[in-house]
């Protein structure tokens, strides 16, 4: 276990160092990252300063659940940037994963360092900014509990998006191109639940609530943290619920994951 | 060392519809056709051993390969390597096995060589100081020095193999895997390449399988070959008795004293006359050399003659092209 936390480490950083060879095009990444998550979340705030709020969520609140998630879903890319399904097909696809299965390391771990995209950070910065602006927005009553429970909002958040990426890098094993269907769920997910689930129509949000839970790992825990009320009426451990939704989805990615390694061994894709 | 037993693997291969909408027939229903890459073989090799493994392209080496090296799970047979089974204990398996795929590198495209083989140290766990023993060995062996501090993306192909050579066997394997390790190098790079297998398998008594399409590299390097078509273990055994076997084309050429309309004797054939120059094949089977030259020199006048062996790579294209091996 340990010397696959070290290897993990160093693998790691052959890939920072790899990156940073080639510094114009990395500050070029960093720089068009950090402008695109501007200009969106610059839009959004233009049409909130018109209509003053949504469904009774102010700006700053608004600013809240997004940067939350621009924050989250950041550090997952860049966690699991080994197992974005379009760069992972790739691997498929060249038979380089053939390499991977030829080492002494844990695949997963392997995995996980094939890519570290650090221009992320431009992202998680830009995030945590507006996730700024949004507190000064809002008049949060903090209490330890909150404070405490932040962190673990996001990281339920990150391993969320992180199993998503390794259900669509697994099943790139027998599609070999990574599927559209996917992306409707991890970019399609993380942008519903950066605004307040009540503003969709009922068919949508109970999707990404008895299918795919994802309205507990941002919008009851801000409901929480800001007090406002629960217009859906769930059990008052609603908010609590992200940590759970988070490990299960990342737990059964990764028996996915397990299986699909598997079939690829079988078949020989 | 290998003990591979009846070993079978089936691949289920999509049929592709053809004409009219062929693309929305494909994505509607799916005919499958069975291609058994790996039909029933059975062999076993002892430590120490280099073996060609040797077969056209599609022939079933690389799939045996695979399942040697644990990438591809057996539809059905027995495969123990080194006492284990390679695809049930892949984290053990492959910490004592090298593989090297003329084709693809192993080494991190983007970090000079040097930081590469230190990497892997670490992933092998190999001790430092056999590390380093190892390490200036082959940079000597392989001559890899000019470039060690260059990144691999930057080395020719010649350079680029001598370092996948190095990496896989730094954390010294029993077993190597060398699929065509000299595909796409110059005369000079490949013969620096076989010198170095060969000081392996000899010095260090590193089992090797080789898949090669260069029969100069079977020719120098192994005793043994094995011959694989349509997935069938068409032969196995010595270089030598493979030669006996099917050299049956041996060759005669002849420089006759004068012109002769008819050149003609029993047992050979003439295929080709140039003035007075005439060659005849012949196989071993039929007639000796000795035998068809008095037997020619009963006839004519000869001035000059020589007996040419057919070299491997003849005999070897005969082999896939006429299949002499079926049975």
């Amino acid at each position: 276990m340990r010397h696959t936390l070290t290897l993990y480490r160093r693998l790691l950083g052959v890939q920072i160092r790899s990156q940073l060879q080639y510094r114009v095009a990395f500050f070029m990444d960093l720089l068009a990252t950090g402008l695109t998550v501007c200009l969106e979340f610059a839009s959004l705030a233009l049409v909130l300063q018109r209509f003053q709020h949504i469904r009774g969520w102010t700006m700053g609140e608004v600013a809240f659940l997004y940067g939350m998630v621009e924050i989250a879903f950041g550090i997952m890319d860049l966690v699991f940037s080994g197992f974005d399904p379009g760069r992972f097909g790739q691997e498929v696809r060249r038979g380089t994963f053939d390499q991977i299965l030829l080492r002494p390391v844990n695949i997963t771990v392997q995995v996980l360092t094939l890519d570290f995209a650090l221009r992320r950070l431009a992202k998680i910065t830009v995030g945590i900014g507006i996730f700024i602006v949004g507190l000064q927005g809002t008049m949060i009553t903090w209490t330890p509990a909150k404070l405490l429970y932040l962190p673990f909002v996001l990281g339920s958040m990150v391993c969320f998006f992180g199993g998503l990426f390794v259900v669509g890098a697994t099943i790139t094993f027998w599609t070999v191109e990574s599927i559209e269907v996917m992306n409707i769920l991890t970019y399609g997910g993380s942008f519903t639940i950066s605004y307040p689930m009540s503003i969709y129509p009922d068919w949508l949000r109970r999707f990404f609530t008895y299918i795919v839970p994802a309205i507990f790992l941002n919008y009851y825990p801000a409901l929480y943290i800001l007090d406002k009320p629960d217009p859906f009426n769930f059990p008052p451990i609603a908010p609590f619920l992200a940590p759970l939704v988070g490990l299960i989805t990342l737990a059964l990615s990764l028996a996915f994951w397990r299986f699909g390694i598997t079939h690829y061994q079988s078949t020989g894709t | 060392m290998i003990q591979v037993h009846n070993l079978h693997k089936h691949f289920k291969v999509t049929r592709h519809h053809q004409g009219r909408l062929a693309g929305v027939r494909n994505l509607l229903t799916r005919e499958y056709r069975l291609v058994k890459a790996v039909d029933n073989v059975s062999f076993t090799i002892q430590t120490g051993e280099l073996v060609g493994y040797l077969g056209p392209n599609g022939a079933g080496k690389s799939t045996t390969i695979k399942m040697l090296t644990g990438l591809l799970v057996p539809t059905g047979g027995d495969l123990v390597v080194n006492g284990r089974i390679p695809h049930q204990s892949r984290q053990q398996y492959v910490a004592n096995i090298g593989v090297v795929f003329g084709q693809r590198t192993t080494l991190w495209w983007d970090l000079p060589v040097i930081e590469s083989l230190e990497l892997l140290q670490h992933v092998y766990r190999v001790p430092a100081d056999r590390f380093r023993q190892n390490l200036s060995e082959f940079t000597d062996l392989l001559d890899l020095k000019p470039f060690l501090h260059t990144p691999v993306r930057s080395l020719s192909l010649g350079q680029r193999m001598r370092a996948d050579l190095c990496a896989a066997l730094l954390h010294d394997p029993a077993l190597l895997f060398l699929d065509e390790p000299t595909i796409g190098l110059d005369v000079v790079a490949k013969e620096r390449i076989r010198q170095f297998i060969q000081h392996v398998n000899r010095e260090r008594g590193t089992t090797i399988i080789l898949t090669t399409h260069d029969l100069q590299d079977v020719e120098k390097l192994c005793e043994r070959v094995m011959i694989i078509d349509h997935g069938r273990l068409l032969f196995d055994g010595q270089l030598n008795d493979l030669r006996e076997r099917f050299d049956g084309r041996r060759e005669l050429l002849v420089d006759m004293a004068e012109a002769y309309e008819d050149v003609s004797v029993e047992g050979a054939q003439v295929v080709a006359r140039d003035g007075w120059q005439v060659t005849y094949q012949f196989s071993r089977s039929s007639v000796t050399a000795s035998e068809l030259i008095s037997r020619i020199s009963q006839r004519y006048r000869i001035r000059d003659l020589a007996v040419r062996e057919p070299d491997i790579e003849a005999t070897i294209r005969r082999i896939y092209e006429e299949r002499l091996l079926e049975t």
